[in-house]
């Protein structure tokens, strides 16, 4: 038996790839700690299970090819494209998703971020074999004691407390790091989702305008969502436990008819106290196409499916009209001045 | 000839209004939405789950937390749709009102929120454009449509929990017989 024993490493909270498995060998000892100011508690934790050594990285040099597992703290630029493209296993403890020139080398086989301490663990399988290690727990516990010893010298070694300009530095490179991946996921939002709806609706509202057309479904919508009893109507219609299922995907037909109704609205033809009421009339359908996946996400049992679909489909069909009645009565003194 | 000339000018012209109306979404909407989405991704980052998961799972005892602040919680900080997640911590007969009040309150929270479904901001946005067009703020449509959709959404859980149950028990009898 190798002396060495592999551990699982999940993403934590907000992080990315994963799950990934070390397993320290004789040609590659190392768990590298390339976070800055001494050993990593990761890469401290990654080590004490595999019985690999805590190495940290900026004061010595380790090749890669050494290295069982690198643990770094990087928000989202160099390092975690380096070593996926160095060839070897990456834990980063801030939540950076794949990202700068190399991202093309991240995968989720060799890359895994926002690992905390409590990512850390036995795989699965040695979970159930823990029971037979209970035996040889006296072996165990002897290397896990050297192991505790050999960290303390190396503790002592190194400069294991971090002093207190490192603990700042730290701070700020995680707040940094926090708010650069959140930048990063808006702007991937803006052009994954936004943008492309914002063409879309451009062109249609540009046709609208600039065509008769305008005036054609002005005359439709006007008599329907210009009124109280009109919009009543649509979301009766759009409630019909039957239809509902079909105008949900996506929301893609309450954002149209929001938009039609938008520039009727923006025309004078729809009073803008309407605006509030019109909301809720166009949508009574919102995610009657998702309930069974939704529900699925929630961990229920399928007869809690099989009973729940009807359920929220009939409870639409008095609660979407209801909507529209509280709506209209709290838009009264909306936009009256 | 003349007659190409006007109708190609009316081709093209159709779609400069359609970019005149791009570029305003672009340029008067973008700049706030991307500061704003940027600045709640962050927060949502810092709480991070574990400390959402502890004080949502708190709301789910009491009728009217677990059809207000829970599904709020759930969409603010888990967004469209891992928000659905959240509906572990309940018993099975209250999974269905859940699902119904925090998917309808994906809407809802877009006029304050727009980082929980930027996917289909439309909705409100659309409507939106029109009362921009007429130089009124969206301020108070945006906080009506936030408060009317927890109303709602509070209705919802409590419509679909109770027909739910209803059809629990039929089915419980009908398997019985």
């Amino acid at each position: 038996m190798s002396s060495y024993r592999a551990v699982q490493v999940t993403k934590g909270s907000g992080g990315w790839g994963g799950p990934l498995t070390i397993l320290p060998t004789e040609e590659k000892p190392y768990i590298a700690s390339v976070t800055g100011g001494g050993i990593h508690p990761v890469a401290e934790r990654i080590a004490e299970l595999t019985g690999g050594i805590a190495i940290d990285g900026f004061s010595s040099k380790v090749e890669p090819d050494e290295m069982a597992c690198v643990v770094i703290d990087c928000g989202g630029t160099a390092r975690c494209g380096v070593y996926p493209k160095l060839g070897v296993l990456t834990v980063d403890v801030t939540p950076a998703s794949p990202s700068g020139p190399l991202m093309n080398f991240i995968k989720e086989s060799n890359f895994v971020s926002g690992v905390q301490v409590s990512n850390v663990g036995l795989p699965g399988e040695a979970a159930a074999a823990e029971a037979v290690e209970q035996q040889k727990k006296s072996a165990q516990e002897l290397k896990a004691e050297a192991r505790a010893k050999v960290a303390q010298l190396q503790g002592q070694q190194a400069p294991h407390k971090p002093n207190f300009i490192e603990k700042i530095g730290r701070a700020m490179g995680k707040v940094v790091g926090i708010f650069y991946q959140a930048g990063r996921d808006t702007v991937d939002q803006v052009l994954r989702n936004i943008l492309p709806f914002m063409a879309f609706v451009s062109t249609i509202i540009g046709i609208i305008l600039y065509t008769g057309i305008g005036d054609v479904l002005a005359n439709v919508i006007k008599p329907l969502a210009g009124n109280m009893i009109g919009l009543l109507i649509i979301s009766i219609v759009c409630a019909l436990p039957f239809l509902s299922p079909l105008l949900g995907p996506g929301a893609v037909i309450a954002q149209v008819v929001g938009v039609l109704v938008g520039v009727e609205i923006g025309r004078g033809n729809i009073p803008p106290q309407l605006a509030l009421p019109a909301l809720f009339a166009i949508n009574p359908q919102v995610g009657c196409d998702f309930v069974p996946v939704g529900l699925t996400l929630g961990e229920a049992k399928p007869e809690t499916i099989e009973v729940g679909v009807p359920a929220v489909l009939i409870s639409r069909q008095i609660t979407g009209p209801l909507a529209v009645v509280i709506a209209y009565i709290m838009s009264i003194g909306l936009y009256s001045n | 000839m003349d007659f190409f000339v006007h109708l190609a000018e009316g081709f093209i012209g159709m779609f400069q209004k359609g970019g005149q109306t791009f570029i305003g979404l672009v340029t008067g909407i973008i700049p706030t939405l991307i500061c704003l989405i940027t600045a709640v991704n962050a927060f949502v980052k810092f709480v991070g789950e574990e400390r959402i998961e502890r004080v949502a799972a708190k709301c789910t005892h009491n009728m009217i937390l677990r059809y207000t602040v829970f599904p709020v919680l759930s969409m603010f900080f888990l967004t469209n749709p891992m928000a659905y997640t959240f509906g572990k911590f309940l018993p099975e007969h209250q999974k269905p009102a859940f699902y119904d009040s925090a998917v309808s309150f994906c809407h809802p929270i877009t006029g304050l929120f727009p980082h929980a479904n930027p996917a289909e901001l439309f909705v409100y946005m659309g409507i939106a454009t029109g009362i921009t067009q007429l130089g009124l703020s969206l301020g108070p449509l945006a906080i009506r449509y936030f408060i009317v959709g927890i109303i709602v959404v509070l209705i919802r859980g409590i419509v679909t929990e109770f027909i739910t149950k209803q059809m629990m028990r039929r089915r419980e009898v009908r398997a019985a017989a």
